[in-house]
């Protein structure tokens, strides 16, 4: 019992930090409809910039405050270049670009973090006042916690009266429920953005400088706050400031709850709370249901069959990709063995999120669990390559179907997000479970049987098998299923009225792309020799994500080019440069910037431009 | 005031306008009249920047718009009221009013909440009240009254008399008859006839996407042949 009031005032003070990252995310997205993953980059961003003023400044409690005000003013200025140098070129481009294009800019905010800060963690020396504690029901407390614990609700009170009580606050939650009409009333929308994304900029770095007195400037934030911030804005739903202010009490205390209680699936626990929320209130605690669009919707493009000549142009590459092995070195097939996965893990992605609609930022959960599949197998009962080659479709498969059936009735960016969630579960268990999985060292000694060692065989072996693959997708997508699941993609209702089974679609294609994901995760593992929870990150997800979107949504053959395009983008780059996240994120965002619909997409409007001239 | 001169809009592939044309003087209301489908819509949300038209010219007061982003087109004097009504469902009354406001315009008395409450004294009412809780006359008034706050010289009204029951229309056209007396510019689509010709000085018919008959509202209601072949359901 003892521990209850310190452990709450602990996840009361973790719930501030939370609350004044996710209330700039949710605001950003409430207003640009933009999910900006480069958030967490921002409070990382903060954390840096207020380590690099505060122990420059001398360590009273009015210089601190100073700092922090200063660190503040500055997080909101790169704010300001962000919005008005990336995003604003990119908010007519679908969500999903809008989202790669932010990734790009974490990408990018990592290595000039690296550059300028350098590797290691900066903790910030504590004057003695911020060491101090207060006697609270006879346990000594942080007095620093409390700061933190007093400034989340002061925030959330200084925002309402700025939303409730300005004329800014009023044309933001206008714009936030429809931006289309508050143009049309003469609202320069450019500058409510940018001054949006401002105040979003500034509460991360708020957050950042404020949590360096508990931690340290590192280079792990960004990734792990977006991780917590996106959960928090999804439980308390999508633009919501009280839904993301109760949502941060709730994961804040059951982190700090978590901890004490059941160590070992803190993790899981947080995303299981998100999935019951989700699965009981599908637009979060304090969320309404996501308006449609209020812009001119233009329909997606068909998926149609790839012209002769780019059958023609496929049956060469695929002839040289044969006959590979024959010139090229050992090196370069491991790369290709790569690029086989690649483009399995890429067009199953495609597969759910093309025609099935169903954008997925967590695809590498199916390949972890393919991967572990097969190595645990392997391990338990001594399985050979081809049983486990074969366990992993299944094992990845039988799981998408238990995840399928609480997801599928989702919509949109709620699915895209349960999906995530999904993604980071696995990833702790694999990490947490050691006893089973082997933890962080991972499942070692998965090597392809004698007649499969030789790289050549292997390649080929790769090779056959990501061709049947997508042969196989592409059949699905032209059979009378693959229609019916257009269909449902491009209109519930209608699709629904004409007696076909939505959610039964949406799940047979989550099944369809786990399970092929699941064979991508067996064929990489042997490739490598085991297994590590680094298959699920949240990284890789987005490689996957990047290769169809480099590639294109709308064509069969964009997951394939961008497999191909990403995977030797990123051997060159790595392999030439230290900075190749800074390059990687640049390409990025150029690429979305100049074409959004993908390489393939821009590629066929120029042939079909080529043609009608 | 506001001429339109060969308009070519398009959704996607879909050709809606297709060489759309209309003058309107000022002072004047003029009613767009037309079956469902035939442009109407499109012409209003061309003119205020919503829809990129393709191809054509629009000039207000002289000066070629196409093309200018909705917000520089609606600060030029050119207020737009959607057919959809648009209040924004979880601000006040005041707080849609707020977001339509802009400076006053010279020589035009400006548009303040108490002289738009005496237009539509259902709205005094219910100032405090969220759009979102108002029925759809009142929502209506409350989106001509938004639109107002921004002190317009000519006002795009998509189709104001749809879906309000007869006593709420007889209000709006008094409404509106009350606009044209503080000397506004008024272009109205509308599908009612009857409550077009209420208040209208001049029509233009459209029928998809071009014009097919124009001239005074007297004459159009003295031309039964070409009611009956444009307008007749």
């Amino acid at each position: 019992m003892d521990s209850i009031i310190p452990q709450l005032l602990t996840g009361l003070a973790g719930a501030s930090s939370l609350f004044l990252v996710a209330s700039g995310l949710t605001i950003i997205f409430g207003v640009t409809r933009i999910v900006n993953f480069s958030h967490g980059s921002l409070m990382m961003l903060g954390a840096y910039i207020g380590w690099s003023i505060l122990t420059r400044l001398p360590r009273d409690p009015e210089w601190f405050v100073l700092g922090i005000i200063a660190t503040v003013l500055a997080t909101a200025l790169i704010g300001v270049l962000l919005e008005m140098v990336v995003l604003r070129r990119v908010y007519r481009a679908p969500e999903l670009f809008q989202l790669l294009a932010t990734f790009g800019v974490v990408l990018i905010l990592q290595d000039v973090t690296l550059w300028i800060w350098g590797p290691v963690e900066l903790p910030l020396p504590r004057s003695r006042w911020l060491r101090g504690f207060v006697e609270i029901a006879g346990n000594r407390f942080p007095f620093y916690d409390l700061i933190l614990i007093f400034v989340g609700p002061v925030v959330l009170g200084l925002l309402w009266l700025v939303m409730n009580r300005t004329r800014w606050g009023t044309l933001v939650r206008a714009a936030t429920l429809d931006r289309e009409m508050v143009a049309a009333l003469g609202v320069d929308q450019r500058l409510l953005f940018t001054s949006v994304f401002a105040l979003g900029a500034g509460l991360a770095g708020l957050g950042g400088v404020l949590s360096l007195p508990n931690s340290s400037a590192n280079l792990h934030i960004d990734l792990s706050v977006i991780t917590d911030a996106f959960v928090v804005v999804v439980v308390g739903g999508l633009g919501s400031l009280p839904g993301a202010f109760v949502a941060s009490l709730l994961i804040g205390i059951l982190q700090a709850f978590g901890i004490v209680l059941v160590p070992k699936i803190t993790l899981v626990l947080v995303f299981l709370v998100m999935a019951v929320v989700l699965v009981f209130r599908p637009n979060g605690l304090m969320g309404r249901p996501q308006a449609e669009a209020r812009e001119a919707t233009v329909a997606a493009p068909v998926v149609r069959a790839a012209p002769r000549e780019l059958r023609i142009l496929g049956g060469i590459a695929l002839l040289l990709a044969v006959a590979a092995p024959f010139f090229v070195g050992d090196y370069y097939l491991t790369v290709l063995t790569d690029a086989c996965v690649a483009i399995v893990f890429a067009a199953s992605l495609h597969f759910m999120m093309g025609p099935g609609g169903m954008a997925s930022f967590g695809h590498a959960a199916w390949f972890g669990i393919g991967a572990y599949g097969a190595g645990l197998l392997a391990q338990w009962l001594g399985a050979p390559m081809p049983i486990g080659l074969l366990a992993a479709p299944i094992s990845a498969g039988i799981v998408a179907a238990l995840f399928g059936w609480f997801v599928v009735r989702l919509s949109g960016v709620y699915l895209s997000m349960l999906t995530l969630a999904f993604a980071q579960i696995v990833w702790a268990i694999s990490f947490q479970w050691v006893e089973v999985t082997g933890g962080d060292n991972g499942l070692l000694g998965l090597w392809p049987p004698e007649w499969a060692r030789d790289p050549s065989v292997y390649y080929w072996m790769a090779l056959i098998l990501s061709v049947a693959v997508a042969l196989l997708l592409r059949r699905a997508l032209y059979a009378p299923y693959g229609y019916a699941l257009r269909a449902a993609r491009d209109s519930v209702t209608r699709a629904q009225s004409i007696g076909l089974d939505v959610a039964r679609l949406r799940m047979v294609a989550l099944i369809i792309a786990g399970a092929a994901c699941g064979l991508s995760g067996a064929l990489f593992a042997y490739a490598k020799g085991g297994v590590f929870p680094t298959y699920i990150s949240i990284p890789h997800s987005v490689e996957a994500l990047l290769m169809v979107l480099l590639g294109g949504l709308q064509t069969m053959t964009g997951p394939i080019i961008g497999a191909l395009v990403y995977t030797g983008l990123a051997d060159i780059l790595m392999r030439s440069t230290d900075l190749w996240r800074l390059v990687l994120g640049t390409v990025i965002v150029l690429l979305v910037v100049a074409f959004p619909e993908g390489i393939a997409g821009a590629a066929r409007r120029l042939w079909l431009r080529g043609r009608e001239a | 005031m506001l001429s339109v001169e060969g308009l070519n809009t398009h959704y996607g592939r879909a050709h809606i306008l297709q060489g759309m044309q209309l003058r309107i003087g000022a002072g004047e209301v003029m009613v767009l009249l037309g079956r469902n489908g035939a442009g109407k819509s499109t012409t209003m949300k061309s003119i205020i920047g919503l829809v990129r038209p393709t191809s054509g010219r629009i000039f207000f007061d002289g000066q070629d718009i196409a093309g200018e982003e909705p917000h520089r087109i609606a600060r030029r004097g050119l207020g737009y009221v959607p057919e959809d009504r648009r209040v924004f469902a979880d601000l006040t009354v005041m707080e849609n009013l707020e977001v339509g406001k802009q400076p006053a315009r010279e020589g035009m008395r400006p548009w303040t909440p108490e002289r738009l409450f005496e237009l539509f004294p259902n709205l005094g009412r219910m100032r405090d009240r969220p759009g979102g809780r108002m029925s759809g006359g009142e929502q209506q008034m409350l989106t001509i009254a938004r639109t107002l706050m921004g002190n317009p010289r000519l006002v795009l009204l998509d189709e104001p008399s749809e879906g309000l029951a007869p006593v709420i229309v007889e209000q709006m056209a008094n409404a509106i008859l009350a606009l044209k007396d503080e000397g506004l510019t008024i272009l109205l689509a509308e599908q009612n006839l009857h409550f077009a010709g209420g208040v209208a000085d001049s029509a233009t018919v459209v029928e998809k996407g071009r014009v097919v008959w124009s001239g005074s509202m007297a004459v159009l209601r003295a031309d039964e042949a070409a009611r009956t072949q444009y307008l007749a359901v």
